[in-house]
Formats: structure tokens, C-alpha cells, sequence
């Protein structure tokens, strides 16, 4: 293929992933799906109800694959059996994943907090009504642009793995980046917040979580719109350059030209993971120096002079 | 106190035997029924793992009582990769008996990973090697059931070129996983009931078996398709609304809107 055409489809591969990244980020954070999950399911035993989505949908990895391998089977068949453009067939595969996901999502908050009875947790219909169709948006999203890269992969870059499984193993990919990488905005941070800032979570605080927000009581919206401005973008540019150096070692250098350049891919995909390890390092000590470890407190004498 | 339950053995609703036979027995009469009848009547595979994800679904909720929070989601898994595993393997081997071959070496790689689990790792849940049965004879059949949907036969030629080849298979291991794994996890607490649990399998199991359907009109066309979703279509909608019934029994209260519950309430 032309470099330059590959080279485009690269960047067009990259756009998407970074889009889905924020919103699988997103999507997760409405429902506090994963590392935050366990706070919210702990809230109501330590006699803390609240009114946030308890979106238990197993970790990120499983349910996003799933949405993704589902997106994938139905532009599959809408391709195949109806002829559909691949555009249009994407679109509704990604809207019958959306659906499903939605009814898990549902099912999950309802039968957690059915199962907090004792607790006294309420179950919220118009919470239930107003955030799933929220979290269908955002998988929408996800699984749109995850069927995007991985039809791009198939058809236009020639990978042999069938769409399904590619989409699959994209889904697994952007669940576990999005597990890692968001989350934690929103599970070590945001639900920890009237207490004080890198105090980490002390366990007589566990369950303790913020349910209370600037007016009223707090819910998965303001939870995504905290993470809108750090954790949902940050995973974005996590899952973009997975996809967009994960593909631009092999267009680059192209294995099928010759083995040569097979080898030199290899090669330049380790340099890369070099220099990203020696970036991180320096990030962490730089983050060591200026701010931890904590200071002190200044001795009593001093304090009383 | 783990956030699953008290850490004992699962209590209440029907005993686990009958559960084992449902799961079985319906798992395998389903495969043997879609494998055999024209092409139509595929949708009887779906119905088979419909019996076999609420059969793992029940396995997951005896052996995870014992305080698995986290290890809901990594047990389903566990259970559809050994079932992937023995699947293709008794098709392979087996002919006409292959679901029985995949079923029989299932119940053996399951005792394996049962007995490594409870002796090597140490996990110590006094059920662990008959549950790691279980679950792998479960994920076998829903794994079998879901892929005769699709093929319209377990004959394993046709399976490997509709199933494994064009990638659906990835589909089913998700959506079979999904379905057992799901609702012991979607009903994780101290105040969870077998029925509820059990109803969830039903209707995630529906929805595994409308998107085989889908899947399957490349290979049978659209009127088996057609009738796999709808027979799909009508258990997903009976079971859905009896598992929200279930909630709305179980549950504190279900309230259209309202504030957190008071002080004095909580007390």
C-alpha cells in the first residue's frame, strides 16, 4: 500500500481510539463500573446510602470485549447478509451493543441494591432512568470507535483476524487501559474528596464516600463531569497511542516487504517501550521531589516561638 | 464480613441437584434437538444453553458465597475457557457424541483446576472441585449451544468454518461468560436470593441466544434467524420483567424519586 495512504489510515485509527478512550472512561465512571465499584458497594453496609449508579458489570476488560464483540457480529451480518455499507452497518452494531450493555447495566444496579436491603438502600427508578441512557451514549461511542479500528485493521491494513475477534481483543485492550488509567481519578479522588488531599484511604473512612454534591445529592453526572477534565482524556491519549504506535512501528517499517524490516519493527517497538519507562521514571522522581515524601510536622517548640 | 455475603455456604431456593439436572440434562436435549431437526428449529441450541448458563450461573453463586468478591468476573471467565477448550475438543473427536466427549472432559479439566485451586493455590472453599465441574460442563454445553445456533449442527467441519473462522466464536466465549458470571455478580450483597439470581441467568442467556440468532442468518438465512431471535425476544421479555418483580419484592424500597433514607430511618 501507498505509505502515504497508510500513513492516514494510521492517523484516522488513532483519532478514534483516543475518542474511545475518553468515553469508555467516561462510560465507567457514570455507573462507577470497576475501581471505584467496590466504595460505592461498600457505602450502604457502613450506613452511607447514596443515590450513584452501582454499575457492576464484571471489570472494564469483560464488559467492554463484550460490547465490542457484539458490535462486531452485527456489522458482520448487516454487511454480509444485507449488504449494508460498512459505515451504516457499524452504526447499528453499535447500537444493538449500546442496548445490551444497557439492560446489564441496569440489571446490575437493580439486584445490588436489592441485595442491600438490610442496609436500607433504596432502589432509585429515576436515577436507573436518567444514567443508563447515558452509559448506552457513551458505549455507543466506545464500540463505535473500536468497530472503526478494528474494520480498519481488517480491510484496509489486511490483518488476517476476522472482525469479531479483532474487536474483541481491542475491547479487552481499552478496558484494561481504561481500568488503569481513568479510574483512579475517580475512585482514589473523587469519591474521596471532603477528606484531604493525598491522604490516601484510611479504612476507618472506607464506604465513606462523597454523596452530597454542590447542590443536592451527588450523581454519576458529576462524577463524569470531574472526570471530563483529567481522567477520561488522559485514558483517551493512553488507548490513541496504544493503537497509533502499536500499528506505526509496522507501517514504517513494513514486514511484508522483508524480513528485515520485520526485524527492524521489532526493534523500534522496543525503543519505544525504552523510552517511555525512562520517561515515566523521571516523571515519578520529579513527582517525589517536589511533593512527597510529607513534611514534618514543625517540632512544638518551634510552633509555640 | 466480605461485600459477597457472610462467607458461607449459599442458602435458600431449590437444592443444587436439581439445578445440575435442569442444566444437563436441557443442555444436552437442546444441542441434540437443534442438531437434528431442520434447520428452523436451531433456536432449540439456544434454549440449551439457556438451561446450561443457569446452571453455571446457580455453580458460580454456591462456590462464590464463600466471599469471592472480585473473583465473580475471573471464575466466569475461567469457566467458558475451559469450556472453549473441551467444546472443540469433543466435536473434534467425538461425531455424533461430541457434546457428550466435550462434556465428559470438561467434568475432568474441571476437577484438575479444582483440585490445583484447593490444593496448590490453597484457596481452601470446601466445594471448589465439584463447582470447577460444574462450571466447566456448564460453559461447554452454553459454548456448544450457542455455536449450533449458529451452524444449525455441531458437526465440527461446519463449526470451525461458521463459528471458529469468521470469528463468532470470541462472541459466544464474551456473551456465555457474561451470562454466567453476571448474575451472581449483578446480585452480589448480603440480602441475595437464588431466584433472582437464577432469573438474571435467564435473561442474559436470552440475550446471548438473540445475538447467535443474529448471527446465524449468515449461515441458515433469515427465517431461522427470524425465530431464534423472537423465541430469544419473548423469554428476554418474561424474564426481565420477573426479575425487576423480584427486585421490587426483594428490595428496601423502589421509589420513582425520593431523598437518601433519614437518620432515624437508618437507625
Amino acid at each position: 500500500m501507498e505509505p502515504l495512504i497508510s500513513m492516514g489510515v494510521l492517523a484516522l485509527m488513532g483519532v478514534a481510539a483516543t475518542i474511545a478512550g475518553a468515553s469508555e472512561d467516561l462510560e465507567s465512571d457514570v455507573g462507577s463500573q470497576s475501581n471505584p465499584n467496590s466504595q460505592v458497594q461498600l457505602a450502604p453496609q457502613m450506613m452511607f446510602p447514596h443515590r450513584i449508579y452501582n454499575k457492576a458489570v464484571s471489570g472494564e476488560p469483560p464488559s467492554n470485549a463484550l460490547m465490542c464483540a457484539i458490535g462486531a457480529t452485527g456489522a458482520v451480518v448487516l454487511m454480509g447478509e444485507f449488504n449494508l455499507s460498512p459505515l451504516f452497518a457499524l452504526v447499528i452494531g453499535a447500537l444493538i451493543a449500546a442496548c445490551v450493555h444497557g439492560t446489564f447495566a441496569m440489571t446490575s444496579t437493580m439486584g445490588r441494591a436489592a441485595s442491600q436491603s438490610r442496609f436500607k438502600q433504596p432502589v432509585y427508578l429515576d436515577m436507573i432512568r436518567s444514567h443508563t441512557p447515558v452509559i448506552m451514549a457513551y458505549a455507543f461511542i466506545t464500540t463505535f470507535c473500536v468497530l472503526i479500528i478494528s474494520y480498519m485493521m481488517n480491510v484496509v491494513l489486511g490483518h488476517p483476524f476476522p472482525l469479531p475477534l479483532l474487536a474483541f481483543i481491542w475491547g479487552i485492550t481499552i478496558g484494561a487501559i481504561g481500568s488503569s488509567t481513568g479510574d483512579v481519578h475517580y475512585g482514589a479522588e473523587r469519591e474521596f474528596q471532603q477528606f484531604e488531599f493525598g491522604s490516601g484511604l484510611n479504612a476507618s473512612n472506607s464506604g465513606n464516600i462523597v454523596r452530597f454534591g454542590e447542590s443536592g445529592l451527588r450523581n454519576g453526572y458529576d462524577n463524569s463531569w470531574f472526570c471530563a477534565k483529567f481522567g477520561g482524556p488522559v485514558t483517551g491519549i493512553a488507548f490513541g497511542m496504544t493503537v497509533f504506535l502499536g500499528s506505526w512501528i509496522t507501517t514504517v517499517f513494513d514486514p511484508a516487504v522483508s524480513i528485515t524490516r520485520g526485524w527492524l519493527s521489532a526493534v523500534a517497538g522496543v525503543i519505544i517501550v525504552f523510552i517511555l519507562i525512562i520517561w515515566n521514571r523521571k516523571i515519578e522522581v520529579a513527582a517525589r521531589n517536589n511533593y512527597g515524601p510529607y513534611k514534618e510536622d514543625k517540632p512544638e517548640e518551634e510552633a509555640a516561638a | 464480613m466480605s461485600a459477597g455475603g457472610d462467607g458461607g455456604e449459599a442458602k435458600g431456593g431449590l437444592p443444587p441437584n436439581t439445578i445440575i439436572g435442569i442444566g444437563a440434562a436441557g443442555g444436552l436435549i437442546g444441542i441434540y434437538l437443534a442438531h437434528f431437526l431442520p434447520a428452523t428449529f436451531s433456536f432449540f441450541g439456544g434454549l440449551g444453553a439457556i438451561c446450561a448458563i443457569v446452571w453455571g450461573a446457580d455453580a458460580v453463586r454456591r462456590v462464590a458465597s464463600y466471599g469471592l468478591g472480585t473473583g465473580v468476573p475471573s471464575i466466569g471467565m475461567i469457566s467458558l475457557g475451559m469450556g472453549i477448550l473441551t467444546a472443540l475438543f469433543g466435536l473434534s473427536v467425538g461425531g455424533i457424541a461430541g457434546p457428550i466427549v466435550a462434556f465428559i472432559a470438561a467434568a475432568v479439566i474441571g476437577a484438575i483446576i479444582g483440585v490445583l485451586a484447593n490444593k496448590v493455590i490453597g484457596m481452601g472453599i470446601p466445594i471448589m472441585e465439584q463447582a470447577m465441574v460444574e462450571i466447566a460442563g456448564a460453559g461447554t454445553l452454553a459454548i456448544i449451544g450457542l455455536s449450533t445456533v449458529i451452524a444449525g449442527t455441531f458437526d465440527y467441519a461446519v463449526v470451525l468454518e461458521t463459528v471458529v473462522s469468521t470469528g463468532f466464536i470470541a462472541m459466544i466465549f464474551i456473551i456465555g461468560g457474561m451470562g454466567i458470571l453476571h448474575p451472581f455478580n449483578a446480585n452480589l450483597g448480603p440480602d441475595e436470593k437464588q431466584d433472582r439470581t437464577l432469573i438474571l441467568g435467564v435473561e442474559k442467556a436470552a440475550l446471548a441466544m438473540i445475538i447467535a440468532g443474529l448471527a446465524s442468518s449468515i449461515n441458515l438465512g433469515l427465517g431461522p434467524a427470524f425465530v431464534t431471535i423472537l423465541v430469544g425476544l419473548t423469554v428476554w421479555y418474561i424474564s426481565f420483567n420477573k426479575f425487576f418483580g423480584f427486585v421490587k419484592r426483594d428490595a428496601y424500597a423502589v421509589v420513582g424519586t425520593g431523598l437518601l433514607p433519614s437518620e432515624e430511618e437508618l437507625q
